[in-house]
This record gives structure tokens, C-alpha cells and sequence, in this order.
């Protein structure tokens, strides 16, 4: 799924910013050149504000992409984010986008499983999406610490087929983590492909889980990110072929490609 | 833009359309920004540094951003001279811009190997030695805060090429002078300063420091006063041209080191912010020397200092 439009520096206004669960928010930007022509997986470097005193931008995976909006979920875990949090409608920031190598749907696939942990849902709506329109067959395994942490339970039930939740303590579904739903799902539906968003160890189990099952596994890494266009070689990730920049060759890797060792578990960007 | 002002300045045998370059590690080869930049409306590009062989870099995170800047410790990750003869400089070449190549090692021989290698290579206009990345065991910065280490670098790579030799110094030491001295006095050209200063975060969650490597190097407009002073001091102490970065991002900024002393300038950190922020500085930088009656931009070039006028 790769852009033929090339990325751009794209101004975007603020047209609603909520909390949809604990800790968690969604932004929805105006921003039509962008939301036209993303594609599942991909990325935005947003600048978020202006001033000395934010250096850097910060990358956030597009939930969902439509009639000219961008949708963002974001988690308040420092101070871009909190920043992002206070954001009114009518504020204006830019993006540089699309970025980066997307999901990409393996040709006759007909069944996916999706696995998304906390805010590794975020890149899971456009994708669940896309594959409704190809009328893929999706069992979604969702997990989050907590009940009110669950992200985009809703949307994810409306367009797969089951939608299987876990969470740490239990308020919700299994409890333990989503890579608890996992083994038995790969052996009884047997899918053809395997998306995975979520902590870096998650991503890693369950990675592990889809090679044991030969089953094809893609992964969406995070990593702290500077330029966003493959210029600073901030972001990479050891791979079987080498150092890869998250920003340009990912975020989305062949799991069986990654080097999970070298990778360790990054801090995530704040 | 009127046009009315002359935005040429001169670095050794090199003649630049305007003053504004790319700072090395921070815009790739040009390639990755092409796409928001017109490369042919900059004075060069300073490209990533090159070593004779492949570098892998240092372990993640390597990037963190702090108050007014940022750390880093990429560890000058580059797939080596063969791979950026073919690649890089190759699409480079029909860029219309002059092209400086950041060339680092682990030893003298290495930088040398690297210098012979460019030497033949029509579409390489200078050699920017780096003895001042913060980010790696051997060579980088140890070359760079040692007079006697600095000059025998700058000594064999003069031997080594025929291009205009810049040499990039380090901020991390107690006298900017007496170094930009030694490696003038060994054949340099020029002098680009600074590179990041040694710095370091440490995450007060997990208690560990955020860099994987401890330490990194510290850029972005933090930096900015240490190194207009470290300008002003080094142009001061030699004759050559000196090329000021620190923290720049937009045409004030610029001018401020061109007033300290600096002939040419680059920009670094802000292309990660808005990739177009050379483009800024250069228009900018015109329209300045239109309000304070400049004809010439070679005119700023220390007019700050005590015994000069603008």
C-alpha cells in the first residue's frame, strides 16, 4: 500500500478533542490532502506547538481517515501530549504526512486476526476498515489494563467478526494479558495474517506465538523519532536485514524479520 | 526575493550562492528532504558523516528531547564510502549544489583512507573532518579536544586532498582558540563549529539514563549562546573562515553568527521541526540585510566585534 502522493507539510485545525478513555484522547483534524490519500498503518509527524521550547515533533499513528479528517488517539504521557490534550477546536498545528510503510494485506487472504494492547488499537481502525472492505473475515483480541481503558471496543466489534477483549485485572473479558487470547485463536481459526500493535514485549510474545503457528505476522513499532523522513536514523530497528528506520521502512516490519533482542523495549515516544 | 542584496560568500577555493548549509546528521544527504526543499536555492549540503567502512551506530534510544533542544547519540550509523560514492553522492551530482562530505574515522589512517577516496569525486566540492562527534569510543571527539591530536588529523587528510578541507570542532573543550589555531596552522581552510556538547537525561520513572549510551550530544537553540561565543572566539583567533551552527532556525538567528563572526552558517535541529527552515533563513536573511542597508552578506561577518562597524 505504498503513496504515490508523497508526503507534505499539511496545516490542520482542531475540529473536536475528547477524553474516550481513561487517559486516552482523540483528536479529529481537518485536514484533507492528508486524510485523502493515508493508508492503513501509516503515520503523522504533528507539531503540536510552536516556540523554543518544543524542539521536536511527534509521530502519531491515524486511527481512522475520513471525508477530510484525520482521526488521533493519544495517550497523555508527557508533555506534547498534554499539551495535545488542551487543544480547542479551531486551534491550528501542522502535519508532515503520510508517512512511513503501512499494513499490507497478503493477496487470497481471507481470515486476519488483529491484536492490539492499550493504545497499539490506534492504528488498528483504518486497517479493520480496509480489511471489512475486502471483506476479510477478522477475530479482533483487544486488550488494556483495565476496563476503562479499552479503546475503539466499539468499532472493532462493528466491523469483525468477534471481538475478544482481556484485561490486566480482570473488569472486563479475560483476565491477563491479550496475549493470553492468542494461542488458542491462532489453533482453532487458523488465519492467514496477524496484525499487532501494542508493548514491545506483547508485540514479541505474540510474534513468537505466529512463527511456533507458521502463520504470517505483521508488527507496528514505536519508536522515538526525530526527522520522520529518514534523514537523522534516530528511530531504527534491527532487522535480519540490517538496521531499519522506523519512520521510512516501518513503523509496520515482518515480525519474523525483526531482531527483538537488539530492538529491547524502547520507552515510548511522549 | 529583489535580488539586491549579495548573498555570495567565499570558503577557501569554494564560491557558495548564499551562506546557508545543512549541519552533518541532521538532513541525510539532501535525499530525504528534496521533497520540501529546493537543494539548489541552499549555499551546500553537508552531508551525514562518511567512514571508509560501514558504521552499525549506537544501541536505541538514541534520541531524547530536552528543554530548548534535544540528545543525541545516533553513533554516526553510515553504510560507509563505497555505498555513499554510489548512492548519495550519485544523486547528489545532478543537484546543482555544492556538496560537503562529513568524513569521520577511528583513526588517522581511516580518515585518511576516506579524504583519498573523495578525492576523485567530481561532484564532492569539500571535506568537512569531524573530530568532534560525542558519540562514539574512538576517533569522533577525542581528535577534536586534543591540539596535537587535532593537528596530526588535519595534517595527513591536507596530505590526502586536494579539496577544500573544513574541519568541525568540538565545544567540549576549555580553550576553542588555541584548537582552531593548531588545525588553521596544519592546512584547514576553514573551521565549522559547534558540534553538540556532551550531555545526558536520565528518566526519573524507570531511573536509568534515556539514552541507551549514557551520554549524547546536546543541539537546538539550548546551545545557541555557547556557541555564538565559541565563534566569536575561534574567528577571532584565526584567519580562515569559520562556519557557525548552534541552534539556528530562522534568519536572526543566522545573523547573530555572522555578527560573531561566522562567513557562512548551517542549520541543524530545526530541519527535524520544519523541514523547510533553511528556506526561511536564507529569504530571511536577505530581507535582514535589506533593513540594515547591507549590500553585501559578507558584510555581517563580524561586524559585532568591538573595533568594526557594520
Amino acid at each position: 500500500m505504498c503513496n504515490e502522493r508523497g508526503a507534505a507539510i499539511e496545516p490542520v485545525a482542531v475540529v473536536s478533542n475528547e477524553r474516550v478513555a481513561d487517559d486516552v484522547g482523540r483528536v479529529v483534524f481537518d485536514a484533507p490532502r492528508t486524510a485523502s490519500s493515508i493508508e492503513p498503518g501509516q503515520f503523522v509527524h504533528l507539531r503540536i506547538a510552536r516556540g523554543a521550547d518544543f524542539i521536536l515533533r511527534r509521530p502519531f499513528s491515524v486511527h481512522r481517515a475520513y471525508g477530510g479528517r484525520l482521526e488521533i488517539l493519544y495517550q497523555v504521557v508527557g508533555r506534547g501530549t498534554k499539551v495535545l490534550a488542551e487543544a480547542a477546536p479551531g486551534e491550528v498545528m501542522d502535519v508532515i504526512g503520510p508517512l512511513g510503510t503501512g499494513w499490507s494485506v497478503p493477496d487470497g487472504a481471507t481470515r486476519a486476526l488483529v491484536v492490539a494492547g492499550g493504545l497499539g488499537a490506534a492504528p488498528m481502525g483504518m486497517l479493520v476498515e480496509e480489511l471489512a472492505a475486502r471483506e476479510v473475515d477478522v477475530i479482533f483480541a483487544l486488550g488494556a489494563p483495565s476496563a476503562g481503558r479499552l479503546i475503539a471496543r466499539q468499532l472493532f466489534e462493528s466491523l469483525c467478526r468477534r471481538t475478544l477483549v482481556a484485561t490486566d485485572d480482570g473488569s472486563a473479558g479475560t483476565c491477563g494479558f491479550v496475549t493470553v487470547l492468542t494461542p488458542e485463536v491462532l489453533e482453532r481459526e487458523r488465519p492467514d495474517v496477524v496484525y499487532v500493535c501494542g508493548p514491545e514485549p506483547m508485540q514479541r510474545i505474540v510474534a513468537a506465538q505466529c512463527a511456533e503457528a507458521g502463520v504470517a505476522c505483521q508488527v507496528s513499532l514505536e519508536r522515538l523519532m526525530a526527522c520522520g523522513v529518514g534523514a537523522c536514523l534516530s528511530c531504527v530497528v534491527a532487522t535480519s536485514g540490517g538496521l531499519k528506520r522506523a519512520c521510512v521502512d516501518g513503523p509496520v516490519f515482518d515480525a519474523a524479520t525483526v531482531v527483538w533482542e537488539r530492538s529491547g523495549d524502547a520507552e515510548v515516544a511522549r | 526575493m529583489s535580488g539586491r542584496v549579495d548573498m555570495g560568500v567565499r570558503i577557501g577555493d569554494l564560491q557558495l550562492r548564499n551562506p546557508v548549509m545543512t549541519a552533518s546528521g541532521t538532513f541525510g544527504s539532501g535525499k530525504e528532504y528534496a521533497q520540501f526543499v529546493d537543494l539548489s536555492r541552499l549555499g551546500a549540503v553537508v552531508t551525514k558523516g562518511v567512514s571508509v567502512e560501514p558504521w552499525a551506530g549506537n544501541e536505541g534510544p538514541r534520541i531524547v528531547e530536552t528543554p530548548s533542544g534535544m540528545l543525541n547519540s545516533i553513533g554516526l550509523q553510515n553504510p560507509g564510502v563505497e555505498h555513499f560514492c554510489e548512492n548519495d553522492l550519485a544523486w547528489l551530482a545532478d543537484r546543482d549544489v555544492p556538496v560537503v562530505v562529513n568524513v569521520v574515522g577511528h583513526s588517522v589512517e581511516e580518515y585518511v583512507a576516506v579524504a583519498e577516496r573523495l578525492d576523485g569525486e567530481a561532484a564532492v566540492s569539500a571535506l568537512e573532518v569531524n573530530i568532534s562527534c560525542p558519540n562514539v569510543d574512538a576517533g569522533g571527539m577525542v581528535f577534536g579536544t586534543s591540539c596535537p591530536a587535532a593537528a596530526e588529523v588535519v595534517r595527513a587528510v591536507r596530505k590526502a586532498t586536494s579539496k577544500t578541507l573544513i574541519v568541525k570542532l568540538s565545544p567540549n573543550v576549555t580553550d576553542i582558540a588555541e584548537i582552531a589555531r593548531a588545525v588553521e596552522a596544519e592546512g584547514a581552510d576553514a573551521i565549522s563549529l559547534v558540534n553538540t556538547l556532551l550531555g545526558m537525561a536520565i528518566d526519573t520513572r524507570t531511573l536509568q539514563p534515556v539514552l541507551a549510551r549514557g551520554f549524547g550530544g546536546l543541539s537546538g537553540p539550548a546551545i545557541r549562546p555557547v556557541a555564538v561565543r565559541m565563534v566569536w572566539q575561534a574567528a577571532r583567533a584565526v584567519d580562515v573562515p569559520v562556519i557557525g551552527m548552534g541552534g539556528i532556525t530562522d534568519a536572526h538567528d543566522a545573523a547573530e553568527f555572522m555578527l560573531a563572526g561566522a562567513t557562512a552558517v548551517a542549520v541543524g535541529t530545526a530541519n527535524f521541526m520544519d523541514p523547510t527552515s533553511t528556506m526561511g533563513v536564507v529569504v530571511g536573511l536577505e530581507r535582514y540585510c535589506e533593513a540594515h542597508g547591507v549590500e553585501r552578506v559578507a558584510g555581517l561577518v563580524g561586524t559585532a566585534w568591538p573595533e568594526k562597524e557594520m
